[in-house]
């Protein structure tokens, strides 16, 4: 049974990609309609899994040698993690749409993304590093070609190639830790590597462990590698909510929780997971309060809210980070699909063009309001539960200085919220805008998250059992949602940071007239912190490595011969000066 | 005398070549030419079949005329089958393709010899019979690639190719010279025998070896012997791209590995020679076609990369004496045929749907091919298929022999060796950089102007594309299915080394 729901939660998604692509872009509503229908279906049955739960794998193909044998396991992360995509993505499927009403290629936009979730799925799921190696690199395949579904724009291009790119640099990370595994354990299963971590060599284990988490951070959108979310905004606004917000980015996340029980005893490895979770936090943060774009606004907040995950998980949090990572993807997805819905109505990102659109747009407003009051930490959206049990491992289990920075990064966020709500819906209006009605099927989905958003947190205790009961290796303790809410509301911490969200709150609040003013041009954040610089720079060595390899192909034959004879010259020295 | 079923293998098309001249000289301008090369190979697809079934029954295969042994092995059949299922679909797509081109016969005929002379190739046994055949081969392609004898451009690229290969040739007879000045012998494992036993001039062997190298290097396209081939590729008709960046190529380097194996009794790391110029390969291929603008020849660039990654295979295998290497290389080599003739092949639809029949035989530029999803969608997924194949992602069949390499070359546990892997990892992302950029052009809303005056393109075009994309997601979700001949293979590649 479990082994066929696993099978259908991949499947439906990518037979749906098959068939809304074959009935043809000439057929815009059988296309809705279909994608609609699967990727409810997908949903549906990802919550069916929910409760079938088990650490034991399932689905035994043996694949022949340097692959092992195709397993998955249905363990408490995996299917918490599918419910996320499956449901979210459904989600996202019925806001595009309205959203996509109208566009030409139909038929790729929906193949893409339903492709998408039956991977995200299987990634999860897998037991197997080679196929979750498998799964994660359609993951990245689908989000370039949505990244740059609107291949017309240069920009989108540019933002679609640099995000393929650098999630491959993080696909080396992973696959190389794959190998060196296998290469070590002779296996392929997940399960293999937490169970006997301990028996390879420290220096093999350590490669693997940064290896991973060269990966997570890449895919994750981590420091150093942050630079390719913002661009990745060039997506259709469904496509941001689904992939870029709320299921993609946390594969790096959970890619570092699944092995966190194999990986905590590397020396360094935690300290390094803290100090990419700390940098990404703020770095991002503090660009997400000066930018004026909105999608990208959102985007440096899915940088910093992923960071504060990595950092849970660096500090030994895993529970906090996971339960985090159910918090923001709901706000989040949230956030972006009220910003597509406002994206839609006005026709553009530009948040100096907007303002004063409350009025306007009440509904949308409403869940935007909800999304931001929940990234901002305030009690009692979902965000401020996770976000508190984040900082509450942060101060028990890191150094002061790093709980303090953490600290501070919530009243940033707290801050630069405000300033993006205030920006869109209230003040004055900066732009004579057209703003055309939100369509019912954006307002479903809205409605329900808005819904989830206020009350996902009831569900920790289940979480908590959830993943107690189906990971061994990771020594999670039982912990109901009543024991959490005492926990959180009987911390004199979480009052400290209540203040300075409200700090940060404040601090808005008198900076409102300026909000404006905050330079535009400002260098740290328009090259990500110099890291745009590096990335161009390898562009250019490249692009000048191939000018100059290209002067080597003249076309004269005569250049040809002396090529095969100097070649002939070198291998012949070489060999005598080797074999003789 | 009995002949044996791998016999007829090269009989056929041998023997169909001449008669596919004399039918489309007396009946010219008609189906008939092309229709009897399509039938002669389909033919031959019979005792293809019979072949495999003796080989998998575990029977000997060989034959001889006098002391000129022909043997069927691993690696004989994974050409001969490369050869046969690519040149089956080419000369289905060259049915239109080719129509009323003057010398169509000629086309047919040199293809057939061409594909004969490859299957014999891959089942010589001693080293002078592999240069006859390796000549045949060579001589039949040479006019293949000059085909459009009219363009300047195309006889250019010919003579080049001439040329070159022409003192590949020599310096190969030179090689089995030394070799017979030593040895006395000349069968492949007579060769090995005599050389690992007695005492003989380690220097004249030596330059033997190298002169092996260079000499079947030049076919094999190896930096920087392979100066012909982007001429070569971008100039010919596109069925005969697809056939000599998708066979030819990787005859040469069997053909360099047989000649090879003869000398590998005595103590020289050939597979340290392999790596090195694999690495080279991968690299330079990789930066020539970063900024290369015309579609063809950034394929054929493409080429030098993949020839790369089966170098470092197969260096691998004979370095560290890792059989899983040596399969990971023959699944890679198959796996390029499919994707790299698909490629070929969809361009080829491409051409001639906008340039062919609007009279044109210019070579696309990557603007030229903007938007040609709006107008063939079929050909924009196929070509799609093929480069995210050739980049390496999954689900597609690149990406799970590029795996077994990699796992092979980990498995070494040889630090050197995993180091070059992490370098093949970061050249397969280096060339997303140039497969991606195409990939968006052609899905994008706005069609170039060509696109917009392209015609109609028939049904026979596109079946070979359809069936080369079916396979690649096939092998690329169950890699299985590629292990029994690729390890046919990689057995026979060790019983070849002695190893």
């Amino acid at each position: 049974m479990t082994g066929w729901l696993i099978f259908l939660v991949i499947g439906i998604p990518w037979l749906g990609a098959l068939i809304v692509w074959l009935a043809a872009d000439t057929r815009p509503a059988a296309q809705h309609v279909l994608a609609v229908s699967f990727s409810v279906i997908a949903g549906v049955i990802s919550l069916v899994l929910l409760t079938f739960a088990s650490s034991q794998a399932v689905l035994y193909v043996s694949l022949g040698p340097a692959f092992g044998e195709l397993t998955f396991v249905p363990d408490g992360l995996a299917v918490s993690l599918t419910a996320i995509s499956a449901v979210i993505g459904s989600l996202a499927v019925l806001f595009s749409v309205n959203y996509m009403h109208g566009e030409k290629q139909l038929g790729r936009y929906y193949f893409l993304v339903l492709f998408f979730i039956g991977a995200m799925n299987g990634l999860v799921l897998s037991g197997n590093l080679l196929f979750t190696f498998f799964f994660w690199e359609i993951t990245a395949l689908c989000s370039y070609a949505l990244i740059s579904f609107y291949n017309d724009d240069p920009k989108a291009v540019a933002g679609g190639v640099k995000a393929l790119i650098i999630t491959q640099v993080g696909g080396i990370g992973l696959l190389i830790g794959t190998l060196v595994a296998f290469a070590n354990t002779g296996s392929l299963q997940i399960s293999y590597l937490l169970s006997h971590g301990a028996s390879i060599s420290p220096n093999t284990l350590s490669l693997i462990a940064f290896s991973f988490l060269i990966a997570a951070a890449a895919k994750s959108a981590q420091f150093p590698f942050h630079t390719w979310l913002p661009d990745a905004m060039e997506a259709p606004t469904p496509v941001s909510a689904l992939i870029h917000a709320a299921t993609m980015v946390n594969a790096g996340v959970y890619l570092l929780v699944r092995f966190y029980p194999a990986f905590a005893p590397v020396p360094g490895w935690k300290i390094a997971v803290m100090l990419v979770g700390l940098l990404s936090a703020l770095t991002a943060a503090w660009m997400a309060c000066t930018s004026t774009d909105l999608k990208r606004t959102l985007a440096y907040s899915t940088v910093s809210q992923l960071g504060y995950m990595v950092y849970a998980i660096g500090v030994g949090g895993v529970m906090a980070a996971q339960f985090h990572l159910l918090s923001h993807a709901i706000f989040k997805a949230l956030l972006f699909l009220s910003a597509g819905a406002i994206i839609h109505a006005i026709g553009t990102r530009d948040m100096l063009r907007m303002g004063g659109l409350g009025g306007r747009m009440s509904f949308v407003r409403n869940g935007f309001v909800i999304g931001a009051l929940a990234l901002a930490g305030l009690p009692i959206f979902n965000g401020f539960w996770s976000k508190e049990l984040i900082l509450e491992a942060g101060f028990e289990r890191s150094p002061l200085w790093a709980y303090v920075l953490m600290l501070i990064g919530a009243g940033m966020t707290a801050f630069y919220t405000l300033r993006m709500t205030w920006l869109v819906f209230f003040g004055t209006e900066r732009a004579q805008l057209n703003v055309h009605p939100t369509g019912a099927a954006m307002k479903i989905p809205l409605g329900i998250l808005s819904f989830s958003a206020f009350t996902s947190w009831l569900l920790f205790g289940r979480l908590n059992n959830l993943l107690v009961r189906t990971l061994p290796f990771h020594g999670l303790h039982f912990e109901s949602t009543r024991d959490a809410v005492q926990a959180v509301l009987s911390a004199p911490i979480t009052w400290l940071a209540l203040l300075t969200i409200f700090l940060g709150c404040g601090l808005f609040w008198l900076m409102r007239g300026k909000a404006m003013l905050i330079p535009k041009h400002d260098w740290l954040v328009s090259s990500s912190f110099g890291f745009e610089l590096f990335n161009e720079w390898i562009g250019r060595v490249m692009q000048n490595l191939s000018s100059t390899m290209q002067t080597t192909q003249t076309g004269q034959l005569n250049w040809n011969i002396f090529g095969v004879l100097g070649a002939l010259l070198a291998v012949l020295i070489a060999l005598c000066w080797s074999g003789v | 005398m009995n002949i044996p079923s791998f016999m007829y293998l090269i009989i056929f098309p041998l023997a169909s070549s001449p008669l596919v001249y004399l039918v489309g000289r007396l009946w010219p301008r008609t189906f008939l030419a092309r229709g009897v090369a399509l039938l002669s190979i389909l033919l031959t697809w019979i005792p293809f079949v019979i072949t495999v079934q003796i080989a998998l029954a575990g029977g000997k295969q060989e034959f001889s005329i006098e002391t000129i042994w022909l043997r069927l092995d691993g690696i004989s059949l994974l050409l001969t089958g490369s050869v046969l299922l690519l040149g089956t679909l080419v000369i289905l797509f060259s049915g239109r393709y080719m129509a009323g081109e003057v010398g169509e016969e000629k086309y047919y005929a040199m293809l057939l010899a061409m594909m004969g002379m490859i299957i014999g190739l891959g089942c010589a046994t001693d080293l002078f019979n592999l240069w006859v055949w390796f000549e045949g081969m060579a001589i039949s392609s040479y006019l293949l690639v000059a085909f459009y004898r009219e363009q300047p451009a195309s006889l250019e690229a010919g003579i080049k190719y001439l040329v070159q290969s022409a003192l590949g040739s020599v310096l190969v007879l030179m090689g089995i010279a030394l070799v017979f000045s030593q040895a006395r012998v000349l069968d492949i494992f007579a060769v090995r025998e005599a050389v690992s036993k007695s005492d003989m001039n380690r220097v004249v062997l030596l330059a033997a070896g190298a002169l092996f190298f260079i000499g079947f290097g030049v076919k094999a396209a190896l930096v920087p012997m392979h100066t012909w081939l982007p001429d070569a590729h971008s100039q010919a008709p596109s069925g005969i791209s697809a056939m000599l960046s998708g066979v030819v190529i990787e005859a040469g380097l069997i053909a360099m590995l047989r000649a090879l194996s003869a000398l590998s009794g005595f103590s020289v790391s050939w597979g340290l020679l392999l790596l090195v110029f694999g690495a080279i390969n991968i690299l330079y291929g990789n930066l020539l076609a970063l900024r290369q603008t015309v579609v063809k020849r950034m394929l054929a660039y493409s080429s030098l990369s993949h020839i790369g990654y089966m170098l470092v295979g197969l260096g691998v295998a004979l370095y560290a004496g890792n059989e899983l290497s040596a399969q990971g290389a023959f699944f890679h080599l198959f796996n390029h045929l499919l994707m790299k003739g698909l490629a070929f092949l969809a361009v080829g639809a491409w051409i001639y749907g906008v340039f062919l029949q609007n009279g044109s035989h210019a070579s696309p530029t990557l603007e030229d091919m903007a938007g040609t999803a709006q107008r063939y969608p079929l050909i924009a997924l196929a070509l799609s298929v093929a480069l995210l194949g050739l980049g390496g992602l999954p689900p597609l069949a690149g990406f799970m022999s590029k795996w077994q390499i990699f796992t092979a070359g980990f498995q070494t546990e040889n630090v050197p060796i995993m180091l070059l892997m992490i370098f093949m990892a970061l050249n397969s992302v280096l060339s997303l950089a140039y497969y991606a950029p195409l990939i968006n052009r052609i899905y994008r809303n706005e069609p170039s102007q060509p696109v917009l005056n392209g015609k109609a393109i028939p049904f026979t075009l596109l079946l070979p594309l359809m069936i080369l994309t079916f396979l690649i997601i096939v092998f690329g979700f169950t890699p299985g299915l590629a292990n029994w001949f690729t390890k046919f293979a990689s057995g026979s590649f060790f019983v070849m080394f002695g190893m």
